[in-house]
């Protein structure tokens, strides 16, 4: 009993991380409107926390540069295992309309594997919580597939 | 020790950590209504420390685990003193000894928001430690003895004879409870300067048994505040409760104070008020 | 057989000291002080198995060594006034003077006391003070030779001072066995001012202006305080004719009697106990080196004034001298510790801490219940040797760094990692429960019930030692990894340090039994009281001891993941890699809050109202 409540409970309490890795911001309010009385995702578990070391999902919003990408390489490797990765608007997807600028390396797969993609320019907040729910899907899977 | 004793004491083991557990998801439930969210399961929290279990993460000092433990022993200990009769004191200064743990433990950690904490987890103390100890002391003034049965015992209800040491009390149950405005060493919400302060450096498995002491030592607190009207069971939940409401709403109004102000205004007041108490039970 | 025992321990300690000074080789000068601290350990708990004795041997309550005590009630006052006009230090003339003429009047004025019932008196108390003397003592100065070697190095002396360092050393421990069990106050009065003298001889011991300067504050508070000694002795004697310390111990002569001799006697030793406001040659005796400060903190000195308290507690119980003891007492306990947090050096922290736990055993000696007084006595026994395990600590340290700094001694876990240990378990020690600091604090707050002044005061003050033991030791720890580490340590230095670290937690863990030990027969069950919840405890202490390390076991394998530093990557262990790439160090730092605890401030406010307290003192027992 005791080991099924662990296993059921490492997918009610989803902590996540958010990194801005140099978004314009549009992805960023849409992603903390997710925290507020319309959406509320607290209902789900989900706390929004400051530090690697306590967070479940790491939800990056923006492209990547030479600068931030050692930055969002050393958060991802600060996160305890086993961990989600969303990748959150068309920049953090691919790059967006800035994929091609000289200083963008692309979108966060470029750096550290994601799990979880979130189109949108930007995302709406509806799709950052299915993505959420989808990812931790995905993690339950995975515990299933390694019982 | 006789079966009664131990019975008591087992209870206090495995119901105060839980106990601890159902007033963090009521702190959660409750506050969220106050934003008017929906807020999280009631047993979120023990979802939260589940997983937390189940984490695999590099330490970030090697002496943390160490510290943890003995953090939750000491934390469980208070718990048992407490819930069998023991004296209060001593249940106080063993739950002191986990305070000391945590700080420890922090100060071992790597990362510099750990140990920020860490100094400001001791300021805490030193604010908070003083006005608990007058708080118990005037508690057993009242009511004749030091042990946690003969307060309980006690004629009446030790509210009305201890209305100054209130203030004081709710002091102590905001600072324990980690809630605004003397959140000031383990910041709870995130995106503030000190991260999560003298919890930042734990992680996993740690953080999770330091939550389960963390409850532990909220029974505690919440518990001794309840001997201020101990006249029955369901009087001292009541008067637990309320002082967890009243911790919880200060919190959703209030924004963090500094260290120099709770060390320099607030803790000196409310000593003072406690002493004028303990002294006015003198002269009775 | 006994006799011969009370002999070694009073004057093998001598002989061997002025045996270092004949033979002046290190080799003889070790085994001469490995042999003292064998004698001396003997010798205390042979006293320990004839406990409680009262008796009367040849050697010290013959007519000659009366007339050897009398004579020393003008020796040490004239010595101290030929050092004090020597060094042209007017306070010092003033009281070895007034001393003199106290003495003078004693000898002629008054017609000779009834002596002593027992020129030896040995009870509990007694055989504390003699065994921490003897032990204590003895392990520090077996640590002082490997250390004074290491001093002499460094001073690039010509000619060696340590025989006379250690005949200095050795002699203070016989003075401090002779003081714990002397019957008679002249012979009470002669040890006294022999430590006085020792003390004296040993802060001056590196004759630096400082040393000097500290010396000659540490001999006039001292002469003060041995001026109203004898004035308390001589009153006492007008007052009843007696000259034995068991008779004037005893409440009911002092039934419907002026308590004010008494109160001298207790001023007198609230200097030597460095209580506020005579803190002040506590502090100054920390220029010397780290043995002699080991020495007059933990074992010696200062427990003489506790010792004095604690033996006429008893009259104190319920008088008004009695109350405002303990408040003065807890005022030291309450001031000395806040001026203990607001310090970063290490030796200064110590010492005012020494102040603190002294005004804290002063206060249970002025409750005075048998309670209070058994409590007094365990807190005696173990911060003694706590005490003296975290001098040698620093001292070691701060041979090894150069510093005495606590900032300097930041994460010294690296360099030397035994003594870091036991330095941080030695400061846990002063404050965890169920270890005997703690339970004699409790012990004392919960005695403390007559006085709610006292008590919120106490309350204040533990809570402030603890801040500042949990920052002392976490310093220490701070940050570095568990990791094989060649320790440079002689047997010499660490044996001590392991010994009173094995002392300092083993006697804390016994502190029920001690106290069962002390309570006066017929004072309930042994483990009365809140005490008998500490066994428990232990078990407890116990179990997550053994967890805590199995898990230290596991994760000291495991390697450590990077520092957060706000997501910022590390090039180097304690730098970040910031703006345009450059590294930046990582520094720390306590915060010491000078704003509240600011030394010169809270010296004076502290000092102000502790003056105020011992005027009481003396004025209550006045009218």
């Amino acid at each position: 009993m005791f080991g099924s409540f662990l296993r059921a409970s490492q997918v009610k309490s989803p902590w996540l991380l958010h990194f801005d890795c140099g978004s314009c911001n549009g992805c960023d309010i849409e992603t903390l409107a997710c925290l507020t009385p319309v959406y509320d995702v607290e209902r789900f578990g989900v706390i929004n926390v400051g530090n690697p070391r306590h967070a479940d999902v790491l939800v990056v919003t923006g492209t990547v540069n030479p600068r931030n990408a050692a930055v969002l390489k050393n958060l991802y490797d600060q996160m305890p295992t086993p961990k989600l990765v969303i990748a959150v608007g068309a920049c953090g997807c691919s790059g967006g309309v800035f994929r091609e600028a000289p200083n963008v390396l692309g979108g966060i797969d470029k750096v550290i594997p994601v799990d979880v993609y979130v189109p949108g320019c930007p995302a709406k907040p509806e799709a950052i919580m299915d993505a959420v729910v989808t990812g931790l899907g995905k993690l339950k899977a995975i515990l299933e597939a390694s019982k | 020790m006789n079966l009664n004793t131990f019975l008591l004491a087992l209870a206090g083991l495995v119901l105060a950590p839980l106990l601890g557990g159902l007033a963090a998801g009521v702190d959660r439930v409750v506050t969220a209504r106050l934003q008017s969210r929906l807020g999280p399961p009631l047993l979120q929290p023990f979802f939260d420390v589940g997983k937390l279990m189940s984490k695999a993460i590099a330490p970030a000092s090697h002496w943390q685990g160490l510290f943890v433990r003995w953090a939750l022993a000491a934390s469980l200990a208070s718990d048992v003193l407490l819930a069998a009769g023991g004296d209060v004191l001593m249940c106080f200064f063993v739950q002191a000894a986990s305070a000391s743990f945590v700080a420890l433990g922090a100060f071992c950690g790597s990362s510099p928001y750990s140990k920020l904490g860490a100094q400001r987890e001791l300021f805490q103390l030193l604010a908070y430690e003083p006005v608990f100890l007058v708080a118990i002391l005037c508690m057993a003034k009242a009511a004749g003895g030091f042990d946690a049965f003969s307060i309980m015992a006690a004629q009446g209800p030790l509210l009305l004879r201890l209305p100054l040491v209130v203030p004081g009390l709710v002091f102590v149950v905001l600072v324990k409870l980690r809630k605004s405005p003397f959140d000031i060493a383990a910041s709870h919400h995130m995106h503030q300067e000190v991260v999560r302060g003298v919890y930042t450096d734990y992680a996993g498995r740690d953080f999770a048994l330091l939550e389960l002491a963390h409850w532990a030592d909220v029974t505690v607190v919440l518990w001794i505040c309840s001997f201020l009207w101990a006249t029955g069971p369901l009087q001292m939940l009541a008067t637990g409760l309320a002082f967890l409401f009243a911790a919880l709403i200060i919190d959703n109004i209030s924004a963090r104070l500094t260290w120099r102000t709770m060390l320099k205004r607030t803790a000196p007041l409310t000593l003072i008020l406690a002493t004028a108490n303990l002294v006015w039970l003198y002269l009775e | 057989m006994i006799e011969a025992y009370i002999g070694l321990l009073i004057f093998w300690p001598l002989a061997a000291g002025l045996a270092c000074l004949g033979l002046r080789g290190p080799g003889a000068r070790s085994a001469l002080v490995l042999a003292t601290g064998a004698v001396l350990a003997a010798g205390a708990v042979g006293l320990a198995t004839q406990t409680p004795l009262a008796l009367n041997p040849a050697f010290l309550s013959c007519a000659t060594a009366l007339h050897v005590a009398q004579a020393a009630a003008f020796l040490f006052p004239a010595y101290f006034l030929f050092q004090g006009i020597r060094e042209k230090h007017g306070l010092v003339m003033l009281f070895a003077s007034a001393q003199l003429a106290l003495a003078a009047y004693g000898e002629f004025g008054l017609p000779a006391p009834r002596a002593a019932q027992d020129a030896v008196f040995c009870d509990g108390l007694a055989l504390a003070l003699v065994l921490v003397a003897s032990l204590v003592g003895s392990l520090i100065s077996i640590f002082a030779l490997p250390y004074m070697q290491r001093h002499e190095e460094h001073l690039h002396l010509k000619t060696s001072r340590q025989p006379q360092f250690f005949l200095i050393l050795l002699a203070f421990l016989g003075l401090m066995n002779g003081l714990a069990l002397a019957g008679d106050l002249r012979l009470f009065a002669a040890f006294f001012e022999g430590t006085t003298l020792c003390s004296y001889l040993l802060i001056g011991h590196d004759r630096t202006a400082e040393a000097k300067k500290s010396a000659l504050r540490a001999l006039w508070m001292n002469c003060m305080g041995g001026m109203f000694l004898h004035a308390g002795i001589l009153l006492a004697q007008k007052q009843f004719g007696l000259a034995g310390i068991r008779e004037l111990a005893s409440p009911a002569l002092w039934a419907g009697a002026t308590l004010l001799p008494l109160a001298l006697i207790l001023v007198a030793a609230c200097v030597k106990a460095a209580q506020l406001p005579f803190q002040a040659w506590l502090l100054g005796a920390m220029v010397a080196p780290t043995p002699v400060s080991a020495l007059l903190h933990s074992s010696t000195m200062v427990k003489v004034g506790v010792f004095v308290c604690l033996r006429l507690a008893p009259v104190l119980e319920g008088t008004t001298t009695g109350r405002i003891l303990t408040l003065a007492g807890a005022l030291t306990f309450l001031g000395a510790s806040a001026l203990a947090l607001g310090q970063s050096n290490a030796k200064k922290i110590l010492a005012y801490s020494t102040a603190a736990n002294l005004g804290l055993i002063i206060a249970c000696a002025g409750i005075g219940t048998p309670t209070a007084i058994a409590a007094g006595v365990v807190l005696l026994v173990i911060h003694a040797v706590t005490k003296g395990l975290l001098f040698l600590c620093v001292g070691d340290m701060e041979q090894t760094v150069g510093s005495r700094d606590l900032e300097d001694l930041r994460g010294i876990l690296a360099k030397t990692p035994l003594t870091a240990l036991a330095a941080s378990a030695g400061a846990m020690a002063m404050i965890l429960p169920p270890l005997g600091m703690l339970a004699g604090k409790w012990a004392a707050l919960e005695a403390a019930s007559a006085s709610p002044a006292a008590m919120v005061m106490l309350a204040v003050g533990s809570a402030l030692g603890v801040v500042c033991w949990v920052r002392f030791s976490g310093t220490l720890m701070g940050g570095v990894a568990v990791g094989p580490q060649p320790a440079h340590a002689s047997g010499l230095t660490s044996g001590p340090i392991l010994a009173l670290l094995a002392g300092a937690v083993g006697l804390g863990m016994a502190a029920p039994w001690l106290n069962a030990l002390l309570l006066p027969a017929g004072q309930g069950s042994p483990l009365a009281g809140g005490w008998g919840l500490l066994p428990p405890l232990f078990a407890t202490a116990m179990l997550a001891w053994i967890a805590g390390l199995k898990v230290l076991g596991r994760q000291s394998l495991q390697p450590l993941a990077a520092p957060y530093v706000g997501g910022l990557p590390q090039a180097r262990p304690g730098s970040f890699v910031g703006a345009l790439g450059r590294n930046w160090t990582l520094s720390e730092g306590n915060e010491y809050a000078p704003e509240l605890f600011g030394e010169a401030k809270l010296t004076r406010l502290a000092g102000a109202l502790a003056i105020a307290l011992l005027l009481a003192l003396v004025g209550g027992a006045l009218i």
